[in-house]
């Protein structure tokens, strides 16, 4: 077989994990997005958008949209990590700023969770 | 063939505007959030979005969500396509689903915010 010289070649480090599932949140998301596009192209019809909306006030939805918000969190806050690492040189402290992220995401994740939990009935 | 189809630039104009739509979209994600789900019943009916869509101000911050949101997804998956698909047919059929695709979300979302005005329920009947 000819070689690829484009073949991606992986090995775990916490900078390739947290890269994987970069990329695989943001993916997630941006599925999301066009259903979410299609879902509210439902406002020029009232009664329609409610009838869709009741059927995600579904138990089942409310828990995927609180997955949808620990997966934004990760990709939001690691991608201000990768930011940081980018324009501010902070690939010296790269592994600490790894552990900064899991920390901060849980915190921040917490923070939404209460009132979002709060908020069902 | 080794030359692999990329077309337009390296890459560094994408590199660069996908850090900026992620710093922008950090701000209205966490707007976005906490007046759905945080504040509030938590729960969306036709009558609370359409209170607030009525406005020129919500109208200017979603078209900007979905702007900027639609450009960094589908600029991602542009780069996830360049790393996994190499053969140059498959790359442009796929980059040009994506042309494709975004253009036509861009105006279904845009058509949904612009287009909107507030309309009386017709479920009380009297
Ligand atoms: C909340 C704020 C966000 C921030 C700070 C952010 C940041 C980033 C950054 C810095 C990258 C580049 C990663 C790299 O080059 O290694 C990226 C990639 C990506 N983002 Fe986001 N993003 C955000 C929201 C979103 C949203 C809402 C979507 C979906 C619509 C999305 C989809 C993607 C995709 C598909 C990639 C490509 C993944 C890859 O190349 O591995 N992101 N994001």
């Amino acid at each position: 077989m000819k070689k690829n010289v484009y073949e991606l070649k992986y090995r775990y480090h916490t900078g390739s994990v947290a890269w994987v599932l970069h990329r695989l949140s943001g993916l997630a998301l941006i599925l999301y997005l066009v259903l979410h596009i299609w879902v509210i192209s439902n406002l020029n019809n009232p009664a329609g958008f409610n009838k869709v909306m009741a059927f995600l006030n579904e138990p089942l939805f409310k828990l995927l949209e609180l997955g949808l918000w620990g997966v934004i969190i990760y990709h939001a806050i690691n991608g201000l990590r990768v930011i940081l690492v980018d324009f501010f040189g902070g690939s010296k402290n790269q592994k600490k700023l790894f552990w900064g992220v899991v920390v901060v995401g849980i915190v921040v994740f917490i923070a939404g969770a209460v009132p979002f939990i709060g908020n069902l009935k | 063939m080794n030359i692999k189809f990329v077309p337009g630039d390296s890459g560094m104009r994408r590199w660069f505007f996908q850090r900026i739509t992620g710093i922008f979209l950090v701000v209205l994600l966490l707007v976005h959030f906490t007046i759905m789900h945080f504040i509030g019943t938590g729960e969306t009916t036709y009558q609370t979005v359409a209170s607030r869509l009525a406005s020129p101000l919500w109208k200017t911050f979603d078209l900007a969500f979905l702007v900027f949101a639609l450009y960094h997804g589908l600029a991602g998956l542009w780069v996830v396509v360049d790393d996994y698909v190499h053969k140059d047919g498959w790359r442009i059929f796929i980059y040009s689903l994506i042309v494709l695709g975004g253009a036509l979300l861009l105006a279904l979302g845009a058509l949904t915010i612009i287009t909107f005005s507030p309309q009386m329920l017709t479920t009380v009947k009297m």
